[in-house]
């Protein structure tokens, strides 16, 4: 008996005993950080990155997350994408031609401003001679299409019920004119041969005719839904490499490109980059080398929408998903790219070949030898996935990570460290206060003016964000060109701030607050919960208001309660936000006065004719330098304007093991290695295909 | 006894259907929808926010979706909206990954608790006692996240070897042995942090557990009889003190689906926490709805079980 109590009493003592000691067994064999960098002769060939979150779908077309674009930037590749300049340079596709075909309709009846009344065919001949010198060089060819008929079903939706009416459209005879570059004044410079009113006075009712009985009011909007006096079709030619291959060996074709265009637009696979392709009238096949994409209008940031990464069509076609669909036992009927399995083993031309994806672990790929360019220097890229930023930290000091994007308060002290290089740039995004300008005091820009002037953007930068931000006058990218550098950023000077609101006619009350017609200056500002940096505006601009005697009440909202409650309702007074930008300089959805509706971007309603104008031009133009220019005079109207107090835009830091370098082979055959340098928008990554890491930190002349 | 379980079963039947629609309810209401999109982006045109809504019934009447839920559940056909993976295969993955864990911090947690606890009782008062109260309260009173970062800073910086994933990255060990400890090791801190608020809780309950049992006046009768104290302790005190957690197992079972988000993170660990909990981040509804359906059953089963073992263990009890 009392040998089974002892035994209990050790029984007690033992078993936590016996566990904790296997547990701690367990050190003898682990590896070291030291076997796992230094020991590891494979490492040197490896680039290891991490990330806070994992990919969700590896497909370039379907996903919209940060980690997957970045693992697809490295498998997928497109035709084209920006060089360090920022302008375009030639990658699946060695070259491309943009060009235009502009239409107009004949009116025969009407009298034109030089030659009166003329036919078709002598209005051709007139044309082309009058169409000569400077002014019309582009325009290489100009033919006479003729008139026909064309019987057509229209699909209205009225009140929320759909009608299919059948029309029978007789249209005119059209002239084509064929430009060698896109000019979207175009019309506006025939004006002086055809007259003022030639294309506006064009009656498309005329032309279209309806099988059944419909009224005239709405036929004649019908027609002009489908018959435009004008039009322009950009047409970009795009011409492949020869000799691309896809991961599996096949080539990378024209039909290629065609089928991935094809997937993006086909509503099954809910792509979320379709409004990008939207403008796309058709996508031909030339040849297997030659792809021709013709656009329905002018939209100048089509080029760039071709950095798609291009998909293999023998992989993902209606025939290989059937297949797969039987293969897995699911219905062929509801089996879209989606459901693949592509997704998770993703077949691309980009440098590196898909090789492993351990969920929530890590994403390997292996060089892909077949690089049309060459293959990259590493044999193998991982991306970890390590929620934590501290850890992270650790993992990057051990050298079981390559690179490390440093928190602002940590910047001072890791820029200075030996051990590692640095890259710094700014970032592609702004903070801002937003006024809803269709509540009084913001109708007034003196009033947006006055509250930006009295915040100190300064101190918000230096003290909420360790330094690490820069001031920003508008709404571009301020490594592009499209930025007006000549605009000053508001000056924080309080009184005249108070000087400008007593213009605006609110004057200090007894009671300290300004006041106009007996109303006090109140207002509410709101922002997003769980963000600590718009948690200190908040209180800084609060703080700053209430001293030039505005009474300010602060909210922090959750964020989809505030986005959809308040902003999206336009439910607001002012609001704390930030927005990322791309480098076009297309500001339609957040500018554009038409975008001022509930649920749309143009929240705070900002309206001005002449922005308005050139946000269509901006978009339209197809000349950079032309762009440009535009883009500075609509930055300078909304510096006047003032719709948003611009805080800063964020600077980021990251860290390199010293020991990488750019490894290149010169022409006679020797290896040559070079610093990393970083490009004008800050990417230090530019070159990532000859990055190596060294042994040793090597002693390169900067 | 069959009565009783056949009463059981129906009425958890019932409690898991009301459970089943109040979550249902809750994450709907709650603001914020399910958006492979963001709504925010200029990119991204109201239509074809609207068409994801339809892709994903969100459309259509509350009550409709959730009989679409349920259907597809029962038929195995849930998929995450986020990647389109099947949502069981996903837990069952996730599953294996959080079980050694669970597994060891259970250990720890139960093997530790007894004897420290056992001890504070008997030497109620004493310094060990002390000691192990204050010890208790301080390891439940410090957050786990500041705990796991100092136990990794002195692990990492101290001895070099990593400790975060489930193994070492990048060394890939021609030995079973090495990878079998390269395992465990990756185990020991997690599972200990995960244990610690467990002893420090649970030694409590044994302790308070022992000393209602030892004030018990067949313990008094038990010493008066001249037994030795061990004998007393160990054989008189500790079996009836033992009988409320027995009962505890059965409670354990819904933790198999828990897993620790912070932990998790922290260590990297791709269990079933850290998925859950970017599922709720996304709004990935059938994600969420299915993990709150199965602890919804491991919990009801796991008061099944409670009651069986109570009565099994207490010849008092009869149902």
């Amino acid at each position: 008996m009392i040998g089974i109590i002892m035994n209990i009493r050790r029984f007690l003592i033992a078993a936590p005993a016996i566990i904790t000691v296997i547990l701690l067994l367990s050190y003898f064999w682990v590896p070291t950080y030291e076997d796992q960098t230094r020991g590891n002769p494979d490492r040197l060939k490896q680039y290891l990155t991490a990330t806070i979150g994992d990919a969700t779908i590896l497909n370039p077309i379907l996903s919209a997350d940060s980690a997957s674009s970045q693992i697809e930037g490295l498998v997928f590749e497109g035709l084209i994408d920006r060089n360090e300049d920022l302008s375009f340079r030639g990658r699946v596709a060695h070259s491309w031609r943009i060009y235009e075909h502009a239409y107009f309709f004949l009116r025969e009846q009407a009298p034109t401003a030089r030659w009166g009344q003329v036919d078709a065919g002598s209005l051709v001949a007139r044309l082309k001679e009058a169409m000569t010198g400077p002014d019309w060089e582009h325009v290489k060819a100009i033919d006479l299409i003729a008139s026909k008929t064309i019987p057509q079903n229209i699909t209205l939706s009225e009140d929320g019920i759909e009608h299919t009416i059948a029309v029978q459209i007789q249209t005119p005879a059209q002239i084509r004119l064929t430009l060698d570059k896109v000019d979207q004044l175009l019309f506006e410079k025939l004006a002086p041969l055809l007259g003022k009113d030639y294309f506006a006075d064009f009656n498309p009712a005329d032309y279209v005719h309806a099988q059944s009985d419909i009224e005239s009011s709405r036929l004649t909007a019908l027609a002009g839904q489908v018959l435009s006096p004008t039009t322009h079709n950009p047409i970009i030619e795009f011409y492949l490499r020869p000799g691309v291959m896809f991961h599996d060996g096949q080539p990378v074709t024209a039909e290629d490109v065609q089928f991935t265009y094809q997937s993006i637009v086909n509503p099954k696979n809910l792509s979320p980059r379709i409004p990008d392709y939207e403008p796309v009238q058709s996508v031909e096949v030339v040849d297997p080398l030659t792809v021709r994409i013709i656009y329905k209008r002018l939209y100048s940031p089509a080029l760039g929408t071709w950095a798609m990464g291009i998909l293999p069509k023998h992989l993902l076609d209606a025939q290989a998903l059937e297949a797969e669909a039987r293969k897995r036992g699911q219905a062929p009927e509801t089996f879209t790219m989606r459901q693949s399995t592509f997704s998770r083993h993703p077949i691309g031309s980009g440098p590196f070949k898909f090789g492993e994806w351990r969920s929530d672990q890590y994403i390997r790929l292996n060089r892909f030898d077949g690089y049309w360019e060459g293959p990259p220097n590493y044999q193998q890229y991982v991306m970890r996935i390590i929620p934590d930023p501290l850890t992270q930290e650790m993992e990057f000091y051990a050298g079981t990570i390559d690179d490390y994007s440093v928190l602002p308060h940590q910047v001072a002290r890791l820029k200075q460290d030996e051990r590692f290089q640095s890259f710094s740039g700014t970032a592609f995004g702004y903070s801002y206060i937003g006024y809803n300008s269709r509540r009084p005091p913001f109708d007034d820009p003196r009033v947006r003016r006055a509250l930006g002037m009295a915040i100190d953007k300064h101190k918000i930068m230096e003290y909420v964000l360790y330094g690490q931000a820069e001031p920003i006058t508008g709404p571009f990218v301020k490594q592009t060109d499209y930025y007006n550098h000549a605009i000053a950023p508001l000056p924080y000077d309080p009184e005249a701030a108070v000087d400008l609101l007593a213009e605006a006619g609110w004057v200090r009350g007894k009671d300290g607050f300004l006041q106009k017609e007996g109303r006090r200056l109140a207002f509410t500002l709101i922002t997003n919960n769980g963000n600590p940096i718009r948690k200190a505006i908040l209180a800084i601009a609060q703080d700053a208001w209430k001293k030039i005697g505005i009474q300010v009440e602060t909210d922090l909202l959750e964020w989809s309660v505030f986005i959809q409650k308040r902003v999206n309702q336009l439910d607001f007074d002012a609001v704390v936000l930030a927005w990322s930008m791309g480098i076009e300089p297309d500001l339609f959805q957040i500018w554009h006065s038409s975008q001022s509706n509930p649920f749309q971007l143009n929240f705070v309603g900002f309206r001005n004719a002449e922005a308005d104008d050139l946000i269509l031009k901006i978009r339209r133009e197809y000349d950079h330098p032309t762009q440009v220019a535009y883009s500075h005079r609509l930055h300078e109207i909304i510096a006047d304007e003032q719709p948003y107090t611009f805080l800063f835009v964020n600077r980021w830091t990251a860290l390199l093991d010293r020991r990488i370098v750019r490894q290149l082979t010169a022409a006679d055959g020797s290896v040559v290695y070079k610093l990393i340098e970083p490009t004008k928008l800050g990417t230090y990554t530019f070159n990532f295909n000859q990055w190596i890491k060294l042994p040793q930190a090597p002693a390169l002349a900067p | 006894m069959l009565s009783f379980l056949g009463r059981s079963v129906i009425q958890k039947t019932i409690t898991l259907f009301f459970v089943s629609v109040v979550s249902f309810l809750i994450i709907h209401l709650a603001p914020g929808e399910p958006s492979q999109i963001d709504p925010l982006n200029p990119k991204f045109t109201p239509e074809i926010v609207e068409r994801m809504r339809k892709e994903f019934h969100l459309d259509r009447p509350l009550h409709i979706q959730y009989l679409l839920f349920y259907r597809d559940l029962f038929t195995g056909k849930t998929v995450s909206w986020r990647d389109n993976l099947p949502v069981l295969g996903k837990i069952w993955d996730r599953f294996l990954n959080s079980l050694p864990l669970f597994i060891v911090g259970t250990l720890l947690t139960w093997t530790f608790s007894f004897p420290v606890g056992i001890r504070s009782a008997i030497q109620r008062d004493g310094p060990y006692d002390k000691s192990m109260t204050f010890l208790a309260y301080l390891l439940i009173s410090i957050p786990g996240f500041f705990f796991a970062y100092i136990l990794i800073i002195l692990v990492v910086t101290e001895l070099h070897v990593p400790v975060i994933g489930m193994e070492s990255f990048g060394v890939t060990s021609e030995s079973k042995i090495v990878q079998i400890m390269d395992r465990i090791w990756h185990l020991v801190l997690p599972s200990f942090l995960g244990a610690t608020g467990g002893i420090a809780v649970l030694s409590r309950y044994v302790r308070s557990q022992m000393l209602e049992i030892i004030g018990q006046d067949y313990v008094r009768t038990a010493r008066a009889k001249g037994l030795a104290p061990e004998r007393v302790y160990y054989h008189h005190a500790l079996r009836n003190a033992l009988l409320p957690f027995v009962t505890m197992f059965g409670l354990i079972l819904p933790g198999l689906i828990g897993g620790s988000v912070i932990i998790e993170s922290i260590f990297s660990w791709p269990g079933m926490g850290r998925m859950a909990y970017e599922a709720i981040l996304a709004r990935d509804y059938p994600v969420i709805l299915t993990l709150n359906f199965i602890t919804a059953v491991l919990v009801l089963l796991g008061t099944l079980i409670s009651d069986l073992l109570y009565m099994l263990v207490d010849p008092r009890i009869r149902l």
